[in-house]
């Protein structure tokens, strides 16, 4: 007997038109930049669009990163290639391994060399140091963010009393807000506080150690700092609510089975709870990141000058460069490219963070 | 020595609500004492004062002579086997059982030796590499049971441990955790809403309900002898029989008593009412009559018993089960509520009456029957506090 095949009806038909459809319009527009980064101006300038059959060059990669006009840029892709490679399959090795985080930290430790070492192997622009920003940004606030999360989800979850309904509800009603409604007052609540350290003194002090690099005087305003406080302020929310809602799907009775078996409370949530909620942890972290990641405003706002790379890109369009179409292609496209391999390796994590229930024992 | 001593404990939920009411209890060292009642009825939350992982309200917690009350869980030196066992899903079956070891960082040789004894014990070698998902019902219970007797603790706490499986492996593990507890001796509180579990696995069974204490003794004095209503009613399966009947002088010579049981009359044997010289105040007042379904005997079956204690019956419902048959048949009686809510059912059906007949029993449903009474049984209750009438 043959395996009948589900019969071809009309409606299925059009699900699927609609899906293609769906995808077409979405991935269109980065198929579209992609060819653009890799086009010669004339091509890109061209009356009739060129589709296929251009000649392809590296010039506007090289043009918006570096400041060399003519480097071999197939040492640069190596470079990048074998670095994303090592950190990927640190990674994977990480995701198998019964004590992960050592590889993800190795992992880590290998982007950031990669990241040191890149502009004084080959002379970086200016455009190198916001995607140091982006990536310090990203990371300090994807760190702190989950730190305050878990510890306040875990407790929002195990604790049922009228307080902690009133936090959850007024962290909703925040999440509620346009965010566009918090920064200029986060902008003119950073403004007073500088204004404040430079009346005092405090803010011509030097910190090399505490400040960020590049910043020898103390202050929060165009800070990467001030990105980071704003970043993690307006996503506490989230994190909070999203970690509660998996930290409620785990019984009690493991951390309480983990204290009958002779741990302290805060020993029962490091080696019972925490091990339960990395898929949560990371699904969370993910959204964290892509937050961070992508913001625009926030930054432009508050840093005036140390930008992210979402705000160095949209600066390349907007008539107040003289640079190219096509460099502004190739930067979207070296911004989107990490995040792509992330989402690529953590996608199952993302899936199962978007629909409840990822921890169940 | 682990004796554990419960002095007058109170659970106040913070929301008012009294879950413990005074409760004072007593376990020698090695004695497996089983907390049984209705579900909500508190034990749990007893079982959870015990293990520090409720407050204690007021009241007191000894093991041995050291007060507990304000000691953490973790140095209780209690192992617990949860309802749902709580095992821990990131960790193999061997981690599991290692993990309180680990924690008294015990050295790691000595850790695998200890988890390979545990597991031969509880039949689990070939699980150590597993994680809890890939495990059976029964397989999970086990390793709950392993993490528990590791480290050789002064107290097991189990919080019905069996109510998960089913009811085969039930009775399986009902032995095999008895017999692990006798083999071990450790002093072991078991908390169960199943009174067969209660009745076979504890050297004393404690009977609460409504977070009250009712009766504290052995399974047979338990069975032999229930102190109120509610435990009459609450142990053996199927239930005791109450009614309420009124209690009469007879005309006999040798003074005897008998019952109205609905319009019927059934005699008091003259040696049950010597051993209760306090029914006699009861004289043509109402009682409450208990008798258990095994007791009553289908007077066909078993012809030589006194005609005066003996009942007529109609079968409305039969149940053969094979060793035994149960009918149950209506006395024209009222029954009483003995306040266990699992009963609830059967009271919509006043005067029900149900009798565990021999096998040989000939009684079809909607037959004329007699029932003969083993008027030595019988249990007597007060009306109103439903107190066993005793001495
Ligand atoms: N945290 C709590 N707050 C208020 N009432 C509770 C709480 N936990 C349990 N109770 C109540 O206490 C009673 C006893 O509960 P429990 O000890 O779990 O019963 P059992 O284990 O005998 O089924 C129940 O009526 C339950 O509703
Ligand atoms: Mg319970």
């Amino acid at each position: 007997m043959q395996l009948s095949r589900p019969p071809i009806r009309p409606s299925r038909i059009a699900l699927h038109a609609v899906m293609i459809l769906l995808v077409v319009w979405s991935v269109t527009p980065f198929i579209w930049t992609a060819q653009t980064s890799i086009k010669f101006t004339r091509d890109v300038a061209s009356k009739t669009p060129v589709l296929w059959g251009y000649e392809t060059t590296a010039n506007a990669y090289r043009n918006f990163w570096l400041d060399s006009d003519d480097l071999n840029m197939w040492g640069v892709l190596a470079f990048i290639l074998v670095v994303a490679a090592v950190a990927t399959a640190l990674g994977l090795i990480g995701r198998r391994a019964r004590h992960g985080w050592p590889w993800f930290l190795g992992a880590t430790a290998v982007i950031c060399v990669a990241l040191w070492r890149f502009p004084r192997i080959w002379e970086a622009n200016d455009e190198y140091d916001f995607l140091v920003n982006s990536v310090v940004v990203t990371i300090l606030t994807m760190v702190i963010s989950l730190s305050i999360g878990l510890l306040a989800g875990y407790g929002l979850a195990r604790y049922t009393g009228i307080s902690g309904a009133v936090i959850l509800i007024v962290a909703l009603g925040f999440r509620a807000l346009p965010r566009t409604a918090f920064v200029l007052p986060y902008f003119f609540g950073a403004k007073e506080i500088d204004d404040w350290l430079t009346s005092t003194g405090v803010g011509s002090w030097n910190f090399p150690l505490i400040d960020f690099p590049g910043i020898d005087t103390l202050q929060i305003l165009d800070t990467r700092l001030a990105i980071v406080l704003a970043l993690v302020a307006v996503n506490q929310p989230f994190t909070i609510w999203m970690l509660r809602s998996f930290f409620i799907e785990v019984p009690k009775e493991m951390e309480e089975a983990a204290m009958m078996d002779g741990a302290t409370r805060l020993q029962a949530f490091r080696k019972v709870i925490i091990p339960i909620m990395w898929p949560a942890i990371i699904a969370t972290g993910l959204f964290t990141m892509l937050l961070a990641y992508n913001e625009y405003l926030f930054v432009r706002v508050l840093a005036p000058t140390e930008w992210t790379l979402p705000v160095a890109i949209v600066s390349l369009t907007g008539g107040e460069s003289s640079r190219t179409i096509t460099e502004a292609a190739a930067a979207s496209v070296s911004i989107t490219l990490p995040i792509v391999i992330v989402i690529i390796l953590f996608q199952k994590h993302l899936v199962r963070g978007l629909g409840a229930g990822a921890v169940k024992g | 020595m682990s004796t554990v001593t419960l002095k007058n404990l109170v659970k106040d939920y913070p929301n008012g609500f009294r879950a413990i009411t005074d409760l004072s209890l007593h376990l020698d060292d090695g004695e497996f004492l089983v907390l049984v009642g209705p579900s909500g009825c508190g034990k749990s939350t007893a079982l959870r004062m015990i293990a520090g992982l409720e407050d204690i309200t007021s009241g007191d917690l000894y093991v041995g002579d050291r007060r507990l009350n304000d000691v953490a869980p973790k140095d209780r030196d209690m192992a617990m086997v949860f309802q749902n066992y709580a095992l821990y899903p990131q960790m193999t079956v061997a981690e599991n059982i290692a993990f309180p070891l680990k924690l008294r960082r015990v050295p790691k040789a000595e850790r695998t030796a200890q988890v390979l004894q545990a597991a031969e014990i509880l039949e689990l070698t070939e699980q150590l590499d597993k994680k809890p998902a890939h495990l059976s019902g029964g397989q999970r219970q086990r390793v709950a049971m392993g993490r528990a007797i590791v480290r050789h603790p002064a107290l097991f706490l189990m919080d019905e441990p069996l109510s998960n499986l089913d009811a085969k492996l039930r009775v399986q593990m009902r032995a095999d955790i008895a017999g692990i507890q006798r083999e071990l001796g450790v002093t072991t509180f078991y908390v169960t809403h199943d009174q067969v579990e209660a009745m076979t696995m504890g050297d004393r069974v404690a009977v609460i309900k409504d977070g009250v204490l009712q009766q504290v003794d052995t399974p047979e004095s338990i069975y032999g002898s229930p102190d109120n209503v509610f435990v009459a009613a609450f142990i053996g399966s199927p239930s005791m029989n109450l009614f309420e009947a009124s209690l009469t002088g007879s005309d006999e010579p040798d003074g005897g008593y008998s019952l109205a049981l609905g319009d019927q009359r059934l005699a008091v044997p003259a040696e049950v009412v010597a051993d209760r010289p306090s029914l006699a105040s009861y004289e043509g007042r109402p009682v409450v009559v208990g008798i258990r379904p095994e007791h009553l005997e289908d007077a066909s079956v078993a012809p030589d018993h006194p005609d005066d204690q003996r009942l007529d019956a109609t079968v409305d419902v039969r149940e053969a089960l094979g060793a035994e048959t149960l009918v149950h048949f209506n006395l024209n009686a009222q029954s009483v509520d003995s306040g266990d809510p699992d009963a609830l059912d059967d009271l919509r059906d006043t005067g029900r009456c149900t009798a565990r007949f021999s096998a040989s029993s000939q009684a079809r449903v909607s037959d004329q029957i007699r029932v003969n009474v083993d008027g030595r049984k019988l249990h007597f209750f007060d009306r109103q506090t439903h107190l066993a009438i005793r001495g």
